[in-house]
């Protein structure tokens, strides 16, 4: 780990001790500060968790999708319709992966298939997106918004028992933890099997795995639409998981905060969810700073982004990205 | 037009099984013909070179044979049943492989991970390295490639990585090998290495075409020699018989001078001084180290020397692109060790790039605003910020005439010419300039033998006419050729320093590889 | 002769935009249909909206029955919109002939408007008029500028800061002008900032509910100064030079730090210049309200593909959009504004699809010989300084 990684990492423990340590001094502020920025961080991390993997199988296998925001968009909307109209949460997030995942093929078309640029196709990804959702929204559900919707639940209320640490890592939304297992499985497949190593040689140098007798364009389709999926998961878990409803354009720049969080997490799945916990832990820290100091509501708000913006400063030029990714493939 | 001496007789006569055929291949892109209704075939257990300039269609043929382009019309017959070969995975399949000329290997990957990419051991879909890195070991023994397994790629040396190439294709049991201008980045003692391991991997049964231009190689190695020539095959003919000079005229067509006349120099004062030179590369490290060396008004000094060993970090730091850290370099008795492009430039150095089309061009520009490009905002090509667009393509319009560039005119986009004229451009700007001193880097690269020719009469010209020239090229030959001074760059430094005449290329060969040369 | 002018590239290119609208406005009419609305009539009535009709009314008779005070009415409305989209299409514009993607056209735009609306609060008359302008022109420039550093110097790349930038200064105008902002007018109960002085307003000229103002001349002149700067100019050959090659313009003695920098400050200026035009020629105050509703960035976007990024592209292309808008906010009843917006919305991301697919192009032409409107980049590519790795370059 690099020194300045050390320092972040050593910063984070300190912070966590404290924290402990004013807690079992228990005053009720304390704890709920304490409990609301750690839930608070896992609960924001989480949209932008899913998005950041979405971006990580795309980015691995070398087309950039600046598209996050558009499939995550989506995925709010849709899940939201889906869910209202036949009633049940489950369906809502298949619908919102469905959605997503469209998306995600129209980006996989226009940049494998059509070799247009990357960065363009996403941006009319996100329009399409934005354009699609608002129409909708106005259409389906006019100006009073959508109503009730059925939520997706929290789990693992078990959890809740267990000392110290039970309120922060018991009872959370299913999303959350589905998100922190995908991290896991990605981990897994991307270092340790067979494909995953094929989905890295198309991104590093699609020319030679083309040589091998992999599949390059296969792979990549597969690898654009799985992101889509999952910005799309991030969307549902965004509009009725954390949220109750769908409003116009509500991801508000939280695909982008993902890719961030991706390429400061180096493109790894660990990395990219201490990232992602980074910036949802800015905007839980914003709700703090509302609640408690009363500082202004729009001023917390660029909370995330500013964080993202100095994340960024701190680390790119240091990184490399797969080699290949941004640059459309050619078969003669 | 030459005619086919021998395939009537040869492959008859001999008796000798075909591991392949190709009947009438035939590739077109666009309106251009790469290859012509080509018939080339592949005795089992034999070296068969496929020769022929840059663009006579050989890497072409090659690439259709392995599955990557699809051919207009032909058809080919490996060990004499037709087979369809829509991709890389079909040529795989019949045991077909393909050592590139360009590397196919990822350069963040292992050795082990590039060899076994595409049939990976595994066991439930999980990768196996440890099974993987026996095989790689077994083949690695029997066949004499030594490569260490976990060695990630862009960090081990181009023989090396050649071997892994050549371990890819063994590793899926190719028995038909197809290796593309495979010494094109070796020593000479490296090549010979590589030679034994082909006669190997013959006497194992192998069969093994060899794509190259240089002529006395195959008259090393190969069993037979199929020469090409814009797109049609001109001749196979056998080993025996034939000499580099009888193999360049078919190439090319007509007589060829393999040397170009050169009158003696005349040097005179000193231009460049370079004194205790130190670069680093950009991972860091030190690629020049402690280099001193001089070049004079009237002559071409030539450094020789295998791809990474800080010639390009030298030539960099001597146009202005990077900075070294230790050591001067004087023009004319000034002072330019941190001078950054502009500055050398100003100073009186011409550079023509290694690679023009990455750092001599901005392809997208017309050949106007390319001949600009060193002093598009001074007069008269601007002034106080304006520019004079009229001034810039009158004075390319003339450049285009002297240098006899042709596809276009002023206006033209640099990318719609081929690469001999873009270098003419490069040329032109470069020349036109009246520099002091003219850096060829790899001036040649990619040109075909018109081209070349050209390039060198400049070359000389400009040597005649009191420039003081410096050569870096990786092909000895073409250092050898045009060099009053040869020089051989090792390890970042001068391993070697003769006057052209007094060498050849075993002496200069050794000392490319580091080995000791008596003074 | 036929021939020569079918392959003059200008020619070309607006017959291939005049095809990409075309198509988009099929898919925005599927759009429409599916939801019940006749896409023949809503685009009529658009053009109508869109004041189009009002030449018609000179001609002898007004034979086609314009309404000549309505239809000034609907121009003028849509001139006014036309005006702030045109410059930040060429900020947008711009951008892409530098090699660079400027995504916070929005961004700069509310920090142009807000510091022409602080010069112009205290400053009147003529001077305070161009003070504003060139205030507001300043503020987008410094904007952009920040992510043009951030590029150069860190490599991050400007989709993603732009977009922060974005975000950043949305809240950030907000909180200023909301209800209880420090900046806020607080005589007045619904969160908007207090006007500027009378004498900084943009004169009119035309027109009677609404006038457009002067501001319409800026706008055209900036579509002049961009074909300057690219074409005539040491710094337009620069940062041509940078965006197709930068290590090419590396090696030419070109700064290409300071081209990235330069370039992106010169898109925030166009685009803070339209912050400047809204303020200080239609609002002549900032609602808070205003500010989430607002993405005059993006459609920059499209006006800047749809317009080639060429001077007259985006001019025409400007006015395309500027269009749809206004008109879309004049429909009857039978077609929901609304939804309006949406389907605008779904044209304007069909074209970016469509033109930076280059799909029309490939289906026209079987091959792309075409120069690409946005060139290739790669995002995650370290900063151009670094020489490529021997042997990666391609066959």
């Amino acid at each position: 780990m690099t020194r300045r990684g050390q320092i972040g990492l050593g910063a984070f423990v300190l912070f966590v001790l404290l924290v402990i340590v004013w807690r079992t001094q228990s005053t009720d502020v304390a704890a709920i500060v304490s409990t609301g920025l750690f839930v608070g961080a896992f609960q924001y991390a989480t949209p932008l968790t899913f998005g950041a993997l979405g971006g990580l199988y795309s980015e691995r296998s070398g087309v950039v999708n600046i598209g996050l925001e558009g499939m995550m968009l989506m995925g709010c909307f849709w899940g939201v319709v889906v869910s209202q109209e036949t009633g049940s949460w489950e369906l809502g997030v298949l619908g919102a992966m469905a959605a997503g995942g469209f998306l995600g093929l129209v980006h996989a078309v226009l940049s494998i298939h059509l070799r247009a640029n990357q960065v363009i196709s996403g941006t009319a990804v996100n329009i399409l997106g934005l354009g699609i959702t608002s129409y909708g929204t106005n259409a389906i559900f006019g100006s009073e918004g959508s109503g009730d919707v059925p939520r997706i639940p929290s789990v693992l209320h078990f959890l809740e028992k267990v000392p110290l640490i039970g309120d922060v890592i018991g009872g959370l939304n299913l999303m959350i933890y589905v998100a922190l297992a995908l991290v896991a499985v990605s981990w897994w497949f991307l270092f340790r099997t067979v494909w995953g190593l094929r989905l890295r040689a198309v991104g590093e140098h699609p020319r030679a795995a083309d040589t091998v007798g992999l599949p390059v364009f296969g792979i990549r389709y597969a690898a654009v639409i799985l992101s889509g999926v999952l910005a799309g998961m991030g969307g549902a878990y965004l509009a009725f998981g954390l949220g109750s409803q769908f409003s116009e354009n509500m991801t508000a720049g939280r695909g982008f905060i993902a890719l961030a969080a991706l390429i400061f997490g180096k493109w790894k799945p660990w990395g990219l969810l201490a990232a992602a916990l980074l910036f949802g832990f800015s905007q839980a820290l914003g709700d703090a700073l509302q609640t408690i100091l009363h500082v202004n509501a729009f001023l917390v708000f660029t909370l995330p982004y500013i964080f993202t913006l100095v994340a960024l400063v701190g680390v790119i030029g240091r990184s490399r990205g797969p080699a290949a990714a941004g640059i459309p493939y050619a078969r003669q | 037009m030459a005619e086919d001496p021998s395939s009537a007789s040869g492959a008859a006569s001999s008796g000798a099984a075909l591991a392949l055929e190709l009947r009438g291949i035939t590739k077109r892109f666009g309106t251009f013909t790469a290859n012509d209704a080509i018939d080339l075939d592949l005795r089992e257990g034999e070296v068969h070179a496929l020769l022929g300039e840059n663009g006579a269609g050989k890497s072409t043929l090659m690439n259709v044979l392995y599955g990557l382009y699809k051919p207009d019309e032909g058809e080919i017959f490996v060990r004499g049943q037709r087979a369809a070969i829509t991709s890389s995975a079909d040529a795989i399949h019949l045991g077909i492989g393909m050592v590139h000329q360009h590397f196919m290997l990822i350069p963040v990957m292992t050795v082990v991970e590039n060899i076994v990419l595409g049939a990976e051991p595994q066991h439930l879909g999980q990768l196996d390295l440890d099974t993987a890195r026996e095989r790689v070991r077994e083949l690695s023994a029997s066949y004499g490639l030594a490569v260490q397994p976990d060695a990630v790629i862009e960090e081990i040396g181009v023989g090396q990585q050649q071997r892994v190439e050549i371990l890819k294709a063994l590793y899926r049991h190719a028995r038909i090998l197809i290796l593309d201008e495979p010494t094109a980045v070796l020593t000479p003692q490296e090549v010979d290495e590589l030679f034994a391991v082909l006669r190997t991997l013959v006497a194992g049964g192998t069969s093994i075409i060899l794509i190259t231009h240089k002529l006395h190689e195959v008259l090393d190695v190969a069993d037979r020699i199929s020469v090409l020539r814009r797109g049609k095959k001109v001749a196979t003919i056998d080993r025996e018989g034939a000499s580099e000079r009888s193999l360049a005229e078919l190439m090319v067509g007509r007589e060829v001078l393999l040397d170009v006349a050169r009158s003696t120099a005349h040097p005179g004062e000193t231009v460049l001084s370079v004194q205790d030179l130190w670069v680093r590369d950009d991972r860091g490290l030190d690629a020049v180290r402690g280099l001193s060396m001089d070049v004079r008004a009237g002559e071409i000094v030539g450094i020789a020397g295998v791809d990474g060993n800080g010639q390009s970090e030298l030539i960099q730091a001597l146009a202005g692109m990077r900075v070294p850290h230790g050591g001067h370099v004087e023009l004319n008795g000034v002072d330019v060790t941190r001078a950054n492009p502009r500055e050398s430039s100003d100073a009186g150095v011409g550079h023509i790039p290694e690679d023009r089309q990455r750092h001599g061009l901005v392809l997208d520009f017309s050949i106007a605003e390319n001949t600009a490009l060193h002093d598009y905002d001074r007069p008269p090509m601007s002034r106080v910020y304006w520019l004079d667009r009229d001034a810039m393509v009158a004075r390319a319009a003339d450049w285009i005439q002297l240098y006899d560039v042709r596809g276009g005119g002023p206006p033209t986009p640099a990318r719609a010419l081929s690469g001999g004229n873009q270098q003419k451009v490069v040329l032109a700007r470069e020349i036109q300039s009246n520099p002091r001193l003219l850096i060829a880097a790899q001036p040649t690269r990619g040109l075909d033998v018109g081209a070349i020719e050209y390039v060198h009469r400049r070359l000389v010209e400009q040597r005649d006419a009191g420039c003081a020239v410096l050569l870096v090229s990786f092909e000895l030959d073409e250092v050898m050729d045009l060099a009053d001074r040869i020089l051989v760059m090792f390890g970042g430094q001068i391993a070697l320093e003769r006057a052209s005449g007094s060498t050849d290329e075993r002496e200069l060969g050794v000392a490319m590889t580091g080995g000791k040369v008596p003074a | 002769m036929i021939r020569r002018i079918l392959r003059s590239p200008s020619l070309g290119e607006f017959g291939l935009s005049l095809l990409t609208v075309f198509l988009a406005l099929i898919v925005g009419g599927l759009a429409m249909a599916f939801t019940g609305a006749n896409p023949l009539g809503v685009y009529k009535d658009l053009v109508v909206g869109a004041g189009f009709d009002w030449p018609f009314h000179l001609i002898p008779g007004n034979p086609l029955g314009v309404n000549a005070l309505l239809a000034e009415n609907n121009l003028v409305a849509t001139l006014v919109l036309f005006t702030p989209l045109v410059l930040t299409g060429f900020a947008v514009a711009f951008a892409f002939r530098c090699g660079l993607f400027n995504i916070g056209g929005t961004g700069q735009f509310w920090v142009g408007s807000v510091c022409a609306l602080v010069v112009a609060q205290h400053v009147g008359g003529p001077g305070g008029m161009v003070l504003a302008t060139i205030a507001a022109g300043i503020g987008g420039a410094i904007w952009a500028g920040i992510a043009g550093g951030l590029k150069a110097y860190r490599g991050a790349h400007e989709v993603i800061t732009t977009i922060m930038l974005n975000w950043i200064a949305i809240y950030t105008t907000q909180y200023l002008f909301a209800v209880a902002g420090p900046l806020t007018d607080n005589s007045v109960g619904n969160g908007v900032s207090k006007n500027i002085l009378e004498s900084a307003q943009y004169p009119g000229i035309w027109g009677v509910v609404q006038k457009i103002h002067i501001g319409i001349f800026l706008a055209l002149a900036c579509a002049v100064v961009y074909y300057v700067i690219l074409n005539r100019t040491t710094l337009g050959y620069e940062v041509r030079a940078v965006g197709f090659n930068p290590e090419a313009a590396r090696y030419g003695g070109i700064s290409v730090k300071r081209s990235i920098v330069a370039a992106m400050a010169i898109c925030g200026a166009f685009a803070g210049l339209a912050g400047a035009v809204q303020v200080l020629g239609v609002n002549y105050a900032i609602p808070a309200s205003d500010v989430p509703v607002i993405d005059i960035g993006f459609t920059g976007i499209a006006v800047a593909l749809l317009g080639r990024n060429t001077a007259v592209g985006v001019v025409l292309a400007a006015l395309l959009f500027a269009a749809l808008q206004s008109g879309g906010t004049q429909l009857s009843g039978s077609f929901n504004p609304e939804l309006a917006s949406g389907v605008s919305n779904i044209i304007q991301g069909t074209i970016i699809l469509l033109v930076g697919g280059e799909l029309v192009v490939r289906w026209l032409v079987g091959r792309a010989k075409h120069e690409r409107v946005v060139p290739d980049v790669n995002p995650n590519a370290p900063p151009p300084q670094l020489p490529p790795q021997a042997g990666a370059t391609p066959l």
